[in-house]
Order: C-alpha cells, then structure tokens, then sequence
C-alpha cells in the first residue's frame, strides 16, 4: 500500500514548511515490531506530484492544525485586566509604550527573522561588525542544511596548547575506568576552543529547532483519523488514514473534507 | 554564570527575588544572602488571568485556587512560546503575586530587592530589551539579573564534591509546558551553539488530548483546564515502540461483527465534574457495565464517563516521535543527541554522565525509562550513561537559582544596579546579560 511521507522543504520560515514525496508500501504494525526489517523509503525530490502525494493545500492544513495545537491565547478571546488602585504607573514613554503592545509572539518571531536577514545581507553597515557577522551565521544556520559538528565546534585559532593548560573534565571515576580501559579517551580539550564555544552567540528561534528525521529512518507512522489505531487503509477522497470499514463511515461523516 | 563584569557595584541588597517565570505556572520566592533555600521557599503560581463565563468572575493568578466551576474557563496568558510577550498581563499578574497580598506570595518591595528573572533560551533580543526596561524603569527593582532558567540548574550542590562552585559539566534537558529545550552548560555557561528544541511540550500535549477527545467523545474545544487536568490523571509513556504497537492492540475495539473487550489494565472511565458535587473528575479502570448503569442514570444522578484507551498513551508518544502528527523533528532522544554531536568529545563524554531532567512533562509515569532506554540505544558504548530526574521537576530550576542568589560573592558578579542601567542604557545591559564585553 503507498504511503506518504513529509519532508521538510528548505524554505526558511518560522513557520515549518512541508514538501510530500511518495513512498513505497509499508505497514506500520509490522515496523513496529520489527524495527530493523524496514523498507526503505523511496522518494522522487520535485518532478510532477505523485497520486499519492498531498496538495499543497493539504500541507497547508497539517501546518495549521500543529500551528492552532501548539498557541497559547486565543486572539478572539478579550480578557480585560481588573483594575487595582496600587498599581504602578508606567512613567517613561518606554514603558508606556511596552504596556500597550498587543502583539502576539509569532510578531516577535518574524522580526527577528527579518532583522537577522537584514543583517545577513548587509554585513558591514555597523561598526559592531563582529556582532553583525555573528548573527549572519546564526541565520545561516536556519537556512541551510543541519550544521556539521565541524561546523558547529569551532575550529581552534591557536595551536593546540600542552596538556597542562588544556581542560580536564572531572568525569567520575567509572567513566576514567571504562574510557582507559578501552583506550579511547577523547582528545583534551583545547582552551582556545572551549573559549570560542562558550563566547559563540545564541541561535535564532528558529534555528534552534532539531532537525527533521532523515530520509533512511523509519516512515512516518500513520494512525486511524478517526479511533488512532493503525492507519490501514486510505481515503480515497481526501487520503487520511482510517483503520477499517467503520472508522472510514465515521471520518466520511465528520473530517473528511477538512483534510482535502 | 555570566563572566566577570569590569563594574561590580559595591553594595547590594541582601535579598533577591528569584522568579522562574514560566508561561504555565510561576516559581518564586525570596533568597536571604548566604541563606539556604529550599523547595518550601518557592510560591507557584498559575501566570495566567482566567474569566468565568459562568460565574463572570475575573481569576488573577493565584486566585484560581479558589475557584470551583473551571467549566469553560478562558484564560489571558502573557508569556507565549516562553517568553514575556504581554506585559500588561504580566505587570497585573507580577503585581498581585510578586508585590501584593496573595495568599503564600513574597510580597516584595522591588525598589530593596534584587531580581533575578529567567527566561527560555533564544530569546529574541527585542523581547529581552522591553523585559529589562520595565524591570527598571516601571519595578525599579535595586539590581537585576536576567538569564537562561535551565541553566541555573549547574548551581545546584554537586553530589560529587562539597564546593560552590558550578558543576563543571551538566546537560539540562527542559520538557516544559511552551516546549522542549536541551542546553549543555559548562561551569554554568550556557553552550549557546548546541541548544536544541523540540516544538512538543505540556500545551501541545494538552490541546491534541482536547482535539481528540473532542472528534471521538464529546466537544470539549472549550475546556483546557479540564483537559489539562485528565492528561495530568491520566498520561503515560509506552516502554518502547514495540510497548506502544501492543498497548495499541490492547486499546482497539476491533471490527464491526468481531469486538474485542477493551483491556481494564489500561483503558480507564474518567469521571468527568458537574462543577456542583464534583469539582475535580478522577480516573478508574474501565468498567462498560457501570458506564452503561451512570448514563441511565435511575436513582441516582448522571453520571458523565469518558473513556480513554490510546489516548493515555498516543498523547504523550509526541514527545518521542513528533512524527505522529506531521511535525518535522527527530523525537527526544535524538534531539539530545543533537546537541551533544555539536560538542567536541571531551564535553560529550562528560555532558552524558549528567543529564539532569527537568520540567512538568518528566513526571508522566513511564517518561523517563523510556528516554533512558532510547538514549541508551543512541550513545556508543564506549560513553558512561548518567541521567536523572531532578526530585522536583518543576521547582528544580528555581531552586538552582536560588542557590546562585544565595552566595553573595558570585551574585554580585552578575547583578545590574538601577544606578548602572541609568548609566549604560538598556543596550549595554542586554550585553552584559549575554556574557559580552
Ligand atoms: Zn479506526
Ligand atoms: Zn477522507
């Protein structure tokens, strides 16, 4: 039976993205079980949209249902705050200004993303320009692929320093024991290395986020729209997994359309 | 712990508000200098402002404790995503818990208190600057620290030695109520390039409960307190894979003509609350006939059951494979792996004998066996395993800062004073926060 898989596309938006890509027949109980006798997934990148993959439409309503899962205020929700006799004035602009936002945090989120861009593009308009070139390769980190830990660790300046300067980590002894008795302790750690580590500035938002899972491990797992059991056939109108004759009756009654 | 700042201010008060300030609840509670702080110092409080429609009552924060009809309550958070987003909210909120009278709260007087505020990592910088000028220029706190709450967690006593000193290597992961966050701190610096996130926390865990329940149950779109309450009641975490493929079977109705009976060891009737008689449903093994008997509801009052089978267990499975729903990362312990594969190996080898978990989401039963066996699976074995529960989850971080606030010499290090912001502005303070010179 086909399958589909998501796939993250390479768009940079806070928002995530999704592209579609056919896989071939997988029975997720049987994975379950066996997790080592898996199918590999194939995937075609671009080219015309298989049968089986989703619309973009589709991608769009999965966005948004773990957009709508996953918001903390309700927008149409007004609650207005009980007022108190001792409360503080807000006596400089700053704060007035501040007290008044209404902004929800996706806001914040984008104008940040827009801010680092902007900084990206224009690396030396600013005379902090270390600061600048710091933020370029945050951003960098959101746009491209996962980073490398030869990416992400870097790389010392200096030569590497005598073991006495380097750092010692007071591992407990049963860690001693086990990495000497292999013969595979880790290098010492470098100073200038551990310096750079800990001065590298934070990450975006939305560079933080893990990464997506790779093309060779498990499919996505598909369950039943309607009672979560495994989602063993697909509807035909809308492809939304159901497990059995029943539970399609019920999804064709009620979700069916809302995932076409 | 921030570098040494050039200007240290020469006095400071000797008490400090500690606020971990969660989108959630609140921990706080006020810190003598070389005092001792403990759990019991730590006020938590719902950050939120609920309206009744109902009862048409306004909720600040701790008042909900008082509340007895949670039916339809609708709630006003200020911080989102885990950070302060709305401080209108937040200033009313902070005023009645952190200031006023409430039941149990530190009521400070902010102009002879330092504080010390955490905030979730990667923070956009503009949310950072409006935070510390009302801190200043509204509270007018005596002096400030803002900084990472998971990080704080490397200031708890080492068991391994007796020194204050941070512990030298301690990977933190938070599975909180916004999301989930895995931060390596070394020395109590936070390793910002390696912080990794997983969009799965406690609120998402709470509305798909309420989606789902909702498509197969009754409409309960409009009941997060109570939904919020069943997961709590009734959540847990499959061993393994092959756990969660069984439990699914034993879980299943069957097909029309061929019913199997739901399993009483794991399918469980939440009685649901009237707000009049029952103010907080409670949980009990399945049982079709007394379903059957309360809904019919002769000489007695109704009784309103809602049956839950893979939900217990499919909700909470997000937090191992996001998957499930389409969101596209990695499941917990993969992401943990993530942020170690950015370390080089010394850090990873010593990051591994002490990942300390803490956050609301690590109490679900069955949670942290199955991250432990997972992760056991991930690290080569050539690496010594070492990860705990903090005793509790939800108050740990706040306890570790508290133990920074407790010790005056490395408190002065890192405090901003009134006088200093006035000076600097709040550009040079959000640096200084940030560990830069
Ligand atoms: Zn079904
Ligand atoms: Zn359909």
């Amino acid at each position: 039976m086909p399958l589909v898989q998501v796939l993250p596309n390479t768009a940079s938006t806070a928002a995530p993205g999704y592209t579609y890509v056919v896989d071939t027949g997988f029975d997720p109980s049987k994975a379950a079980f066996n997790p080592k006798d898996r199918k590999r997934v194939s995937h075609r990148p671009g080219g015309r949209r298989g049968e089986n993959e989703l619309s973009a439409r589709q991608q769009g309503v999965i966005a948004r249902r773990i957009a709508d899962l996953n918001r903390d205020n309700d927008p149409k929700q007004v609650i207005a705050i009980p007022s108190n006799a001792k409360s503080i004035p807000a006596k400089t602009q700053n704060t007035r200004r501040i007290l008044a936002y209404q902004r929800q945090i996706k806001h914040w989120l984008d104008e940040e993303d827009a801010m680092l861009q902007q900084a990206a593009q224009a690396p030396t308009n600013r005379p902090a320009a270390g600061h600048t070139l710091r933020r370029q390769s945050t951003f960098s980190r959101g746009t491209t692929m996962p980073p490398t830990p030869a990416e992400m660790t870097p790389v010392p300046t200096a030569a590497p320093e005598p073991t006495s300067s380097s750092v010692r980590l007071t591992a407990d002894s049963k860690t001693e024991q086990l990495l000497s008795v292999d013969d595979i302790l880790p290098p010492p750690l470098n100073q200038a290395e551990l310096e750079a580590l800990l001065a590298a500035p934070p990450l975006s938002y939305a560079a933080s986020h893990a990464a997506a899972p790779t093309p060779d491990g498990p499919p996505q797992r598909r369950f039943c729209d309607n009672c979560g059991y495994w989602g063993k056939i697909k509807c035909l109108k809308c492809g939304a997994r159901v497990c059995g004759l029943e539970c399609k009756n019920a999804h064709e009654a009620t979700r069916c359309l809302k995932w076409a | 712990m921030a570098p040494k700042s050039k200007k240290a201010p020469a006095t400071i008060a000797d008490k400090t508000l500690v606020v971990d300030n969660g989108a959630y609840t609140t921990k706080a509670g006020i810190v003598v200098a070389s005092g001792e702080p403990t759990y019991d110092n730590c006020h938590v409080f719902q950050n939120c402002i609920a309206r009744s429609t109902r009862d048409r009552r306004t909720y600040i924060a701790s008042e909900l404790d008082s509340c007895k009809d949670f039916g339809g309550l609708a709630f006003r958070r200020p911080v989102e995503k885990g950070f302060i987003v709305n401080w209108e909210s937040q200033k009313a909120i902070w005023e009645h818990e952190l200031i006023g009278s409430a039941k149990g709260g530190p009521r400070c007087d902010p102009r002879e208190t330092n504080l010390l505020l955490t905030e979730k990592p990667n923070c956009p910088r503009e949310l950072q600057k409006n935070c510390d000028e009302i801190v200043f220029e509204l509270f007018e706190f005596a002096a400030y620290y803002r900084c990472v709450g998971p990080t704080m967690n490397a200031h708890h006593p080492s068991p391994h030695s007796s020194s204050t000193v941070p512990q030298e290597c301690v990977l933190v992961v938070d599975t909180s109520y916004s999301d989930t966050t895995i931060l390596p701190v070394y020395s109590g610096r936070l390793i910002q390039s390696a912080v990794r996130r997983l969009t799965v926390g406690g609120k998402l865990l709470t509305n798909y409960l309420k989606e789902l329940c909702s498509l197969r149950h009754y409409n309960m779109m409009e009941e997060t307190y109570l939904l919020n309450e069943i997961k709590e009641a009734v959540s847990l975490v499959a061993l393994s894979e092959q756990q969660f493929a069984s439990d699914l079977e034993r879980t299943w109705k069957g097909r029309l003509g061929d019913r199997k009976p739901l399993d009483p060891s794991i399918v469980v009737d939440y009685k649901l609350p009237d707000y009049e008689q029952l103010i907080h449903g409670y949980a009990r093994p399945h049982d079709p006939e007394k379903v059957r008997k309360g809904r019919a509801a002769v000489n007695h009052p109704r009784e309103d059951i809602l049956t839950l089978g893979n939900e217990r267990f499919a909700v909470p499975e997000l937090l191992f494979n996001p998957g499930d729903i389409g969101i596209q990362e990695v499941g917990l312990p993969k992401a943990i792996m993530e942020s170690l594969n950015a370390l080089p190996p010394m850090l990873k080898a010593g990051m591994l004998t002490n990942i300390v978990v803490v956050g609301g989401n690590a109490l679900i039963p069955g949670f942290m066996g199955r991250l432990e066996s997972e992760l056991r699976a991930l690290v080569p074995s050539q690496y010594v395993l070492g990860i705990s529960r903090a005793e509790d989850p939800i108050k740990h971080t706040w306890l570790g800062a508290a133990c920074l606030a407790s010790q005056p010499q490395l408190l002065k290090e890192v405090l901003v004073t009134k006088a200093e912001y006035d000076e600097l502005g709040s550009t040079l303070v959000a640096r200084r926060f940030a560990g830069e010179r």
